[in-house]
């Protein structure tokens, strides 16, 4: 029996292999295809070849250094991080404090908001980015990254609960001690289940992080001076590809893309363990 | 009571928000000596020549402090980004003549005011009428090369070759190369000159809301069995156009029709084969008819919620005046809707310009309502695949037809 | 399951009956005070020496009314008409630029107008509760009960009332960014807002259910109902099958990889986690020129004579020498399928792998002794453990696809254009999911208040496949649990 077991493991040993790696390379295809062109020296798309006609730095170089009316790239960069930075503090705290009140708290209007936060996220979220728009414009504050900031992490309690299935999975025995020993819930949130919570906070810091470098059409609505210094990376590399422009910038968005995506690959790597966690104990807690 | 305390805060704070804003509007405008704010869009290509331009604007006022900030749009989602928000808009901003009847009947651009004879006196007639409607004159001429014509490469073409779509086309396809002109996806603009040089119309109405079209009848049949012949030779394709540049660079695509827009890539394209011409003919029903077109132009409007429109509009009459239309045409090529600029030798000699000028007797001055656009582009896809349903041409063009002159959703 | 609804709903108003008969009854039994109460807010409070919270809802009370006459009152009057002043303007050579009059701007109202309406309701409720406080107040005083301090309050509020501290800014977060925004735009489904009637030059007003009319009917000029009818069963189709050909991709891959005779494990996670960092506007406006019709894929294609062969099956149309993967509608749902697989699918190895980490071992090894096979375990212990715990995840993951609207969007929008005329009137594609279309129609179209309906007609559609999966998915579970 054993033997018959190891030589059929084995029979398929490099079948297998070789199957992952026809995948792999299925996979990688197109982010090969957008690191070469980000090295090539065409500043168009090119149709009829896959590898280009020559390569060279100036694509990176265009985009960092030469900046224009269409590419404001570095500049970019800081304002997403900036937004993102800002979001990342708020929403965090947002959604782990909405979380932990769901999770370890009871209180009358629990099932209520449970209820209403699955409702609210049966909308498809386009349809209020109109009226938004429109709250913002009375507060004077579109087209600014405050309003950016105030857009990304206002509802973003709404996205509690994947953490509030982690909360669930730390023992009730933990709270109880502390309030014997006489701490009051605020101090139990802050110096006791938070410190011990660090799987999630990377989680929910990571996400809330990564957010606005990955939106367009929020910052296309809200961002529409036409200035490009103003806008977020999406919104710039998105507006590299319009129509008038692709001819031209084709080669700088592959490289925008490459060290766009660096960072955002770095944290996603981090991240997908806590994912994984996030889903899988949220799911059996229910 | 915490709660109660806290939410009390955020009342008093919401209260004296909404009535300070409220009172906020009833204030009277800025005394006269106080900087003068203006935002201008500019297509992304253009704001090199724009600040020159600016900067001796504000030489012309050296008593007045200007702040004038310069941000892109381009031209072809002008209207877009406007009508989202009208109150938002740059002051003054550059659109393709196209957008002027949506533009107009929201309400969203100024009736000009500063200098209306002037400008009517000094720009070309078919300029002054895309930018007129109802008789009254609601932007600035700036340039009169955005309509299309013919871009050729003459090592693969000779000018004879490129009198006929159908001989061209028989002779890419031997050579494996292609034609290219958008009129499939997006492309009602360009579906517009086959069915337009055949004598059918496509117009808007008196009310200025819905089109009327008259493509479903049995020249029209004949003009869309002239179109798929065309495209079964199998080397007339509809791509966008910029895929058709790329196309170009690459080697594949032997002749486009397009705009002056594209002519420096198409330039490097094509390099000492670089060419263009008029629209060539097609034939239909036996007959070798002339390709019309629409005539393009790019306006300068002015927005009338701006804080400054007075100012906006001298503005935009600066940017539009002769030696400004000048500049913009030995920066980007931009064929200048003056008439003594567009007089000008270099101007006259350029290709792209003199192909456009000769096309330009073909060329209607595009005045279309919102329907006709998404039935012309499907209608121009399905031709452009051949027809694959096999549908009856005169059922397709009837459904077209119903489409284009629907009223207004 | 409809007598559960009712009584479900009876359950959830019984608080806000409560809630009423209790106001009753502290303003029936309530002393002087308590009566003063419900003119000058706060009076019982600070008699019964909770000064502090007794200003506080004095002021409150001030506030409100300043905020009711200078703003509320304006535009929840005109919230009937939704405005009735069209807005004029002239131009003042003297003062060089225009002069506006005091119009009406209807979308304006139309917010303004909602959120006065909350605040009022808001702020009713505050009134109600402050009269119950003090009615509670008294009756403790009278009981001899100690009255908490302001102290007391403070405290409290960071123990056992903690919870409304931790909730308070991020509630603030969603009423303003999420409910008031969904409540105008519901509002504005009624209204008929679009490119005709587009604020700040033109009104427009309340139109009572005609759009629902027009969306299930169509005409030769109207084609609403049958554009949607098309695009929702487009969108329903792609959701089932996104989501299980991810799902199912995501369990194969992370078996193959996990498989103890795979050597490198982490190295080919980590290839197709890369693939997943690029953020998806890079990664699919990229993929999408890759498979233009005159592009890369293409051109290899009918270089290596693959183009040819299909024209031969007939897959691809006579008169086409390319293959129209992004343009043909057949050829583009497949596409765009295959490509949400390309993009989905290492999220879902991620998660697999996390999830098969955690199956117990020895019920394997308890199997295999049983004498099964692969396959056997496979159907008998993987697959449940997999439906059971990501089963939550599952159904979400189908709501979700039906509003995703980055592939579709991004891999169409330029590049196909609908062969269907009659879809075309509605400015629909045989691609689009109902979002995709919303976005199109108030983006280029302006046309709001359809897009309003298809929105309120999505969030039908998904809460009607939630409860449904829940109930059935609770159902199975509640039987044999994890056998």
């Amino acid at each position: 029996m054993k033997t018959y077991i190891k030589i059929k493991g084995e029979r398929f040993y490099p079948l297998r292999h070789l199957f992952l790696l026809a995948l792999a390379f299925f996979w990688l295809i197109p982010i090969f295809w957008l690191v070469l062109n980000s090295f090539s020296s065409a500043n168009a798309m090119s149709i009829s070849r896959f590898f280009p006609k020559e390569y060279s730095l100036i694509q990176y170089k265009n985009l960092l250094f030469n900046t224009d009316a269409a590419n404001q790239f570095p500049r970019w960069m800081l304002n997403t991080t900036v937004i993102a930075v800002f979001n990342c503090l708020i929403s965090s705290m947002f959604v782990l404090m909405t979380a932990y009140s769901i999770s370890r708290m009871r209180f009358s209007g629990r099932k209520f908001f449970m209820n209403l936060s699955m409702i609210l996220g049966l909308f498809p979220g386009f349809l209020s980015m109109i009226a938004i728009y429109f709250i913002l414009k009375t507060f004077n504050m579109t087209n600014s990254h405050i309003g950016m900031i105030m857009v990304y992490s206002g509802s973003s309690a709404l996205g509690y609960l994947i953490a509030k299935g982690f909360f669930d999975t730390v023992p009730t025995s933990m709270s109880e001690a502390a309030m014997i020993d006489g701490a009051n819930q605020n101090t139990i949130f802050w110096r006791i289940i938070l410190p011990m919570s660090r799987p999630i906070i990377v989680y929910t810091v990571i996400n809330a992080f990564l957010a606005p470098w990955m939106d367009f059409i929020l910052a296309k609505i809200m961002l529409n001076s036409g200035i490009a210094s103003d806008w977020t990376v999406a919104l710039g590399l998105y507006g590299m590809l319009d129509r008038s422009r692709k001819s031209l910038y084709f080669g700088q968005f592959c490289a925008g893309g490459v060290l766009v995506s660096i960072p955002i690959s770095v944290l996603f790597v981090i991240m997908q363990k806590f994912y994984v966690e996030g889903i899988t104990s949220g799911s059996t807690k229910g | 009571m915490k709660k109660l305390s806290v939410l009390l805060i955020v009342m008093c704070l919401a209260a004296s928000v909404f009535a300070g804003g409220s009172s906020e509007q009833a204030a009277a405008p800025a005394a006269a000596k106080a900087p003068i704010d203006l935002k201008v869009w500019v297509g992304e290509l253009y704001v090199d020549a724009t600040a020159k331009m600016v900067e001796s604007f504000k030489a012309q006022y050296p008593e007045e402090t200007f702040n004038i900030t310069i941000g892109i749009e381009s031209e072809s989602t002008c209207k877009d980004t406007i009508l989202t928000d009208p109150e938002a808009a740059a002051d003054v901003f550059t659109f393709a003549d196209d957008q002027l009847l949506d533009l107009v009947n929201a309400g969203a651009i100024q009736e000009v005011l500063v200098n209306p004879e002037g400008v009517k006196a000094a720009n070309g007639e078919g300029s002054v009428a895309a930018a007129t409607v109802n008789g009254k004159l609601y932007a600035y001429p700036m340039s009169a090369s955005n309509g299309y014509f013919l871009y050729y490469d003459s090592r693969f073409f000779s000018s004879d070759d490129v009198k006929s779509f159908n001989t061209m086309v028989e002779k890419a396809a031997k050579a494996g190369k292609k034609v290219g002109m958008q009129f499939g996806p997006d492309g009602g603009w360009y579906l517009y000159g086959f069915f337009k040089g055949a004598g059918l119309e496509m117009v808007i109405n008196e009310d200025g809301k819905t089109n009327s079209c008259n493509w479903n009848t049995a020249k029209g049949v004949e003009v869309a069995q002239g179109i798929l012949d065309l495209v079964a030779s199998g080397a007339f394709v509809a791509d966008s156009t910029s895929n058709l540049v790329s196309g170009a660079t690459d080697g594949s695509v032997v002749a486009l029709v397009d705009g002056t827009w594209d002519a420096n890539p198409i330039m490097d394209a094509y390099k000492d084969g670089y060419a263009c011409a008029k629209l060539p003919t097609f034939r239909v029903a036996g007959q070798d008819i002339q390709t019309a077109s629409f005539a393009g132009y790019k306006l300068i409007g002015v927005n009338p919620h701006s804080k400054n429109v007075g100012w906006a509009m001298r503005l935009a009459d600066w940017l539009t005046n002769e030696a400004n239309q000048v500049l913009r045409f030995q920066t980007n090529g931009d064929g200048p809707a003056n008439i003594k600029a567009a007089a000008d030798d270099a101007v006259r000699t350029n290709p792209a310009i003199a192909a456009l000028a000769t096309q330009g007797q073909y060329a209607t001055v595009q005045r279309v309502a919102g329907n006709y656009w998404t039935p012309a582009a499907t209608l121009g896809t399905i031709l452009s695949q051949g027809n694959p349903q096999k549908t009856d041409l005169l059922t397709l063009l009837d459904t077209a037809v119903a489409g284009i002159t629907a009223p207004a959703l | 399951m409809a007598a559960t609804a009712v009584s479900r709903v009876r359950e959830g108003l019984a608080p806000v009956g409560a809630f009423f008969s209790s106001f009753a009854l502290a303003v029936k039994k309530g002393d002087i005070y308590v009566k003063l109460s419900l003119v000058i807010m706060g009076l019982g409070h600070i008699v019964r020496k909770r000064v502090a919270s007794g200003i506080a809802l004095f002021l409150t009370e001030i506030g409100f009314f300043v905020f009711l006459s200078k703003f509320a009152l304006k535009y929840i009057g005109k919230l009937p008409t939704l405005g009735t002043v069209q807005a004029e303007m002239y131009f003042d050579p003297i003062l060089f630029t225009n002069v506006w009059n005091d119009y009406d701007h209807s979308f304006k109202i139309l917010l303004y107008g909602i959120v006065s309406v909350l605040m009022i309701l808001a702020f009713i409720y505050i009134w109600m509760t402050s009269v119950k406080l003090a009615y509670r107040l008294q009756c403790d005083k009278a009981e001899g009960v100690r009255i908490p301090t302001l102290r007391n309050s403070i405290s409290d509020a960071l123990d056992t009332k903690y919870y409304r501290t931790l909730l308070f800014l991020p509630i603030l977060g969603i009423v303003i960014f999420t409910v008031i925004p969904l409540i105008v735009m519901i509002a504005v489904a009624f209204t008929n807002y679009d490119q005709q009637h587009m604020p700040p030059t033109a009104l427009f007003t309340w139109v009572g259910i005609e759009n629902f009319r027009q969306i299930f009917s169509t005409s030769l000029t109207s084609t609403f109902g049958y554009t949607f009818a098309k695009i929702l069963t487009w969108t329903l189709t792609w959701a089932v099958l996104a989501t299980f050909t991810n799902y199912i991709g995501g369990i194969l891959l992370a078996l193959l990889i996990n498989n103890k005779y795979t050597r490198a494990k982490k190295f080919w996670r980590t290839c197709f986690v890369v693939a997943m960092a690029v953020p998806q506007f890079v990664t699919l406006l990229l993929v999408r020129n890759f498979f233009a019709d005159q592009g890369i894929v293409n051109t290899i294609c009918s270089n290596l004579g693959i183009t040819a062969f299909l024209k031969n099956i007939g897959l691809v149309p006579e008169y086409l020498n390319y293959i129209p993967f992004l343009t043909h509608k057949v050829w583009a749902k497949v596409m765009i399928i295959v490509i949400n697989i390309w993009v989905g699918v290492p999220y879902l190895l991620l998660i697999a792998t996390g999830v098969l980490m955690n199956i117990p071992q020895d019920l394997y090894e308890a199997a295999t002794i049983d004498g099964a096979n692969n396959v056997q375990k496979f159907r008998a212990i993987t697959m449940p453990y997999m439906l059971f715990v990501t089963g939550p995840y599952l159904i979400n993951s189908v709501v979700q696809n039906i509003n995703n609207f980055n592939v579709i969007y991004l891999l169409t929008q330029d590049v196909y254009e609908t062969t269907d005329q009659l879809m075309a009137i509605s400015h629909g594609r045989e691609t689009d999911l109902l979002v995709t279309w919303l976005f199109r129609l108030t983006n280029e179209y302006y046309n709001y208040k359809m897009a309003s309906v298809i929105g309120i007609l999505v969030f039908v559609v998904c809460t009607v496949i939630t409860l449904v999966a829940f109930n059935v998915f609770l159902k199975k579970n509640k039987e044999g649990e994890m056998q």
